[in-house]
């Protein structure tokens, strides 16, 4: 918890501590994919939904925030973050029948609806041009921040819905609705027969994953200042949310964190300075293979595994029995919190 | 208990080395920074010792869909470096392309210019490929009081943002470009003028406003619009609109297009057998190559477009342009991307400026460039205060299978044809 | 006859005959589907990459993408049984349903990403010299290449058919997707039934893909609008049944091209989606689909 709390305040403190431009624009990048990715633990990892639709929420924020201040000013410059609530809960409002209609169906059938659903709202962005600006594009006010601290308000935004995503994700797990969570992930009809929420508590995931993803979107939008259907409701922003997700550790609290903390500053790293390689698609999609075939469970809960079989050898006088046997890992292979109530 | 503390200390561990990580190459990138002597952050660019070379930035498409074009951009810019170093540089700096790829990304191309201004501390910056990526990056630009020559971002809603450092380096703005043709149409004596109109539109941020400009200017002049299909990007079945087209019966087709979708229309018409009298293509009959080999060699004659740069251009540097880009690429002029003209004109606005004013600092830049007229291979560019340029484009037609200008008279190398001969002749 | 009722039947002969090529890519997803229980999400990259190869045949070779068929249709399905073999096999069982489908799609993007490097991202089409004449029948047109592409897909799905029906290996096909516990009870060896179905189905896609290539423009980026009307169709057949994929890709390639006549082509990629949505409300299982416990 310690441990945990220095890398907050290291977080918030980094804006003061002088750095460049450019860093802070990386970071940016870094705590957005963060809180997305942490985000979407919240559906793909603890309910065991692998959503691969939810950059349309995305567009939904970023859109949303745009539409607005078609019809409102930008005077201090602080309002399109005011706003972020309301993206938050407008994305949470159209989410709850999706996810109520979908997530009556199993996971593949709930995949195809989701990735179906991106489509539909990048059409629709498209299409309804006197809404969105279509295929021209919807511009956003300029920000009137000074030079020097510009990013500022874009970092600590940013920051906040990390922040935000993990308290949920932590207080989640330490409570019914997470265990709930982990009863559905294991298996749905037990879950539902034992007299689980079934519907609720994986709409109620839904609902709230989508919201903090939209909110990301509208801070994007504001940062960018224009967004495009085709950028904003973009296929590879879901897949480096789920990429990272996996990465880390599914069903973790932290492993989103990490995954994005190394893949955001190494995919940017790489275009920028080995540019004009086409070979980034081939080693995203060459990361995620090797990590779901050698490594299913990602970082965090792999190197938690290894070091508890040795710790279990160690401590006893031959390798236990039990030490080839998962932990109680079912269905879809994500990490059950061993019943000390959960791994931080 | 205590495996879950190990795990939270795992955790920490991993973010808190990752974030090391992240900030020592922070620092590092700071501190490699090898070229430009400056460490102030947020001005134009410092004032170097005479000999330390012009680093000029430059965040291109080199992968994704905007590849193709960015790459000729790329080309430019690199040949024109070559060009200008071989003559001693600018002001007696060499001068250095740093040229990176922003993967056809909005996301990446912010990031890329944050790079190159903040973190390379280039001296100056070109612009990317496509009003899409154009507009995001000039607002970081803009911030950094840096000068904006792109020669790709042509949109309205580029101009939109009213920035005063940006300079489109093309003769008009985009939906500008179909001016000439409407010009020449309703130039000619009234009972040749084409009575009747189609619109076939690709929805994107330039086809369709070309079109639609053309449309404006049609429909004031009496012309009557009898079809108008804005279709979406991924249509890839043209040929029902060209149906509809053809049921119309048009005297003239205007088509908003880029290339696949002008070969498809084209080859619609011709299985559809219906020749208007007059067509009209934003992109994709401007192809000296790629155009006949796609819809037939026979079918293209007839067909207008317009062009800012074309083989045989008559701007004074094209001769030299040609020959030095064949022998620093291979291949002939007719296989020059006009996209490499325009990246290399805003190299020669740079040389302009430096051999006039004797300085190349951004604020130069950009006050010199607010003035006068200044030459180049896409034609004598002057802007106003907003970027866009105030000349217009040639229109070029298809004539015994070649690309020729043909309006206005001053570039005119043949007279237009019109009506335009029926397919395959 | 009148304009608009021209432009249903003109919309309804277009979709139809396009109606062809999409059973052929749908017959072999759904097939993947009821052997192994994946949802392919690279079907659509396999189709792309076919569409590749026969448009290198063609223009390196001058060999006509019809003629290609039957080697491209071999080497895809090699690559669909090494794909099975090197990133689905070593899924373990409890794990395979939700990583599987995450492995197809990192397949799919690892597809798109090597046909980004080898053909970069030019749009291509296979332009035969007939790819621009087009016959009139009673006033409605008849684009040569589409009759094609019409009459090739039956005959591929008829091979399909009789491969599933009347050979040893369709039987073990079927009692897979049936029941596959019963049938490994009765001999079935379902992982080499697994590998050489994903073959299948990988081979289905060869021959749709040289097809499309001479339809429409193609790049490496064009899987992702491929596979969301895959999965509309499949949806609508029903997991699992061949024919509910082809009869599901008629009606979804038909009222898809009307919309795009009759009305305006802006809403025509629209109707995939709206249908997928439909199916899903008011009956899960598609329309041959079978309501397994704990499924849809």
């Amino acid at each position: 918890m310690v441990r945990g709390g220095v890398f907050v305040v290291a977080l918030m403190a980094l804006p003061l501590l002088g750095f460049e431009h450019w860093v802070l624009n990386l970071m940016i990048f870094t705590l957005m994919y963060a809180a997305m990715s942490s985000a979407w633990n919240l559906v793909g990892g603890f309910a065991g939904y692998p959503s691969l639709g939810h950059a349309a929420f995305f567009g939904l924020g970023a859109y949303f925030v745009g539409i607005w201040f078609q019809h409102h000013d930008v005077v201090t410059g602080y309002e399109p973050f005011v706003i972020l609530p309301l993206a938050g809960l407008i994305a949470a409002v159209v989410g709850f029948p999706i996810a109520w209609v979908a997530m009556r169906t199993r996971a593949d059938v709930f995949a195809i609806v989701t990735i179906t659903l991106l489509f539909v709202a990048q059409t629709l962005a498209f299409n309804l041009d006197s809404l969105t600006g279509g295929a021209q594009g919807l511009a956003m006010p300029t920000p009137p921040f000074e030079l020097a601290r510009f990013e500022w308000p874009f970092y600590y935004a940013m920051l906040w819905l990390l922040l935000t995503s993990m308290a949920l994700t932590y207080l989640s797990m330490r409570s019914k609705v997470g265990l709930s969570l982990d009863a559905i992930r294991a298996d749905e009809d037990k879950a539902l027969g034992v007299g689980v929420h079934v519907q609720g508590v994986k709409v109620l995931a839904f609902s709230v994953s989508v919201a903090l993803v939209a909110m990301a979107g509208g801070v994007w939008a504001y940062y960018e200042t224009f967004t495009y259907p085709q950028f904003a409701f973009d296929p590879i922003i879901t897949i480096g949310m789920v990429l990272m997700c996996f990465l880390g550790g599914r069903g973790t609290l932290w492993g989103p964190v990490i995954g994005a903390f190394i893949l955001v500053p190494g995919q940017q790293y790489l275009a920028y300075r080995l540019g004009g390689s086409q070979f980034y698609l081939i080693a995203y999609a060459g990361v995620f293979l090797l990590i779901m075939l050698l490594m299913p469970r990602g970082i965090l809960p792999t190197i938690a595994d290894r070091l508890r079989r040795r710790r279990a050898i160690a401590s006893s006088s031959g390798p236990p029995p039990s030490s080839d046997v998962p932990p109680p890992s079912s269905g879809a292979g994500t990490n059950v919190p061993v019943p000390s109530g959960g791994a931080a | 208990m205590s495996s879950g503390n190990r795990l939270r200390g795992i955790a920490t561990i991993a973010i808190t080395s990752a974030a090391v990580l992240l900030l020592t190459s922070a620092c590092a990138g700071t501190a490699s920074n090898s070229t430009s002597s400056s460490a102030g952050t947020g001005s134009s660019a410092p004032s170097p010792s005479t000999t330390a070379p012009l680093l000029i930035g430059a965040s291109v498409s080199l992968t994704g869909d905007f590849a193709d074009s960015g790459k000729a951009v790329k080309a430019g810019y690199e040949l024109w470096a070559d060009e200008v170093n071989k003559k001693g540089g600018i002001l007696g700096r060499q001068v250095e392309m740093k040229i990176v790829d922003d993967t056809s990304s909005p996301t990446q191309v912010v990031t890329n210019y944050q790079n190159l201004i903040t973190q390379d501390k280039v001296d100056l910056v070109f612009g990317p490929f496509s009003s899409l990526l154009t507009i995001p990056a000039s607002q970081v630009v803009k911030r950094y009081g840096y000068a904006f020559l792109e020669p790709a971002g042509g949109g309205p809603k580029v101009f939109a943002q009213k920035l005063d450092n940006l300079f489109f380096v093309q003769p008009a703005p985009v939906v500008k470009s179909g001016d000439v043709f409407a010009d020449w149409v309703l130039s000619l004596p009234k009972a040749d003028q084409p009575k009747t109109a189609a619109y076939a539109e690709l929805d994107d941020p330039f086809s369709a406003p070309i079109a639609e400009n053309i449309r404006a200017r049609f429909e004031a002049a009496g012309i009557q619009t009898v079809y108008k299909q804005v279709y979406p990007a991924e249509t890839r079945d043209l040929s029902p609109i060209m149906t509809k087209v053809a049921a119309a019966n048009p005297d003239v087709l205007v088509s908003g297009t880029q290339s696949e979708d002008a070969y498809s229309q084209v080859k619609s018409l011709v299985q559809l057998k219906f020749s208007p009298k007059f067509m009209y293509m934003s992109n994709g009959a401007n192809s000296p190559v790629e155009f006949p080999s796609k819809v037939g060699a026979n079918n293209v004659n007839g067909i207008m477009s317009a062009a800012d740069w074309y083989p045989g251009s008559p701007a004074p540097t094209s001769p030299a342009f040609v020959a030095a880009y064949t022998a620093k690429y291979g291949g002939s002029e007719t296989d020059i991307d006009p996209s490499s003209a325009e990246a290399y004109s805003c190299g020669q606005l740079v040389e302009a400026v430096a051999a006039k004013t004797g300085k190349i600092d951004n604020a130069t830049v950009i006050s010199s460039l607010h003035q006068g007229t200044w030459p180049t291979l896409v034609g004598n560019l002057s802007w106003d205060a907003i970027g866009q340029p105030t000349g217009s484009f040639s229109l070029i037609q298809w004539i015994d299978q070649k690309l020729v200008p043909v309006y206005p008279a001053e570039v005119s190398k043949a007279t237009p044809v019109y009506p335009k001969p029926n397919w395959g002749g | 006859m009148t304009g608009s009722v021209h432009a249903l039947i003109q919309g309804v002969v277009l979709g139809i005959l396009t109606g062809g090529v999409y059973a052929l890519m749908a017959s072999g997803q759904t097939l993947i589907f009821g052997i192994m229980k994946v949802v392919n999400l690279a079907q659509g990259a396999l189709v792309v990459l076919a569409a590749y190869l026969s448009y290198t045949l063609f223009t390196s070779f001058g060999l006509d993408p019809l003629l290609t068929i039957p080697l491209t249709t071999v080497i895809m399905f090699g690559l669909g049984v090494v794909i099975q073999l090197v990133f689905l096999r070593p899924l373990k069982r409890e794990d395979s349903a939700q990583l599987s489908l995450l492995v197809t799609f990192a397949v799919a993007l690892l597809l798109e990403g090597f046909m980004s490097v080898v053909w970069k991202t030019t749009y291509r089409s296979t332009n035969t010299d007939y790819a621009n004449s087009s016959w009139t029948l009673l006033g409605i047109q008849f684009t040569v290449v589409r009759v094609i592409a019409f009459v090739l897909s039956l005959i591929a799905l008829g091979l399909l058919f009789l491969l599933l029906n009347r050979t040893k290996f369709g039987r073990a096909v079927r009692a897979t997707v049936q029941n596959p516990m019963s049938a490994e009870l009765l001999g079935v060896e379902s992982k080499r039934v697994a590998a050489l179905g994903f073959g299948l189905g990988a081979a289905t896609a060869a021959a749709a893909g040289s097809v499309y290539g001479l339809l429409y423009p193609f790049n490496s980026g064009s899987h992702y609008d491929l596979i969301s009307e895959l999965l509309s169709i499949v949806v609508l057949g029903g997991l699992g049944s061949v024919g509910g994929a082809v009869i599901a890709a008629l009606i979804v390639s038909t009222s898809s091209a009307v919309v795009a006549t009759v009305f305006s082509p802006t809403w025509s990629s629209f109707t995939f989606f709206v249908i997928l949505i439909l199916v899903l409300v008011l009956r899960p299982q598609g329309l041959y689909g079978t309501v397994e416990r704990g499924a849809l």
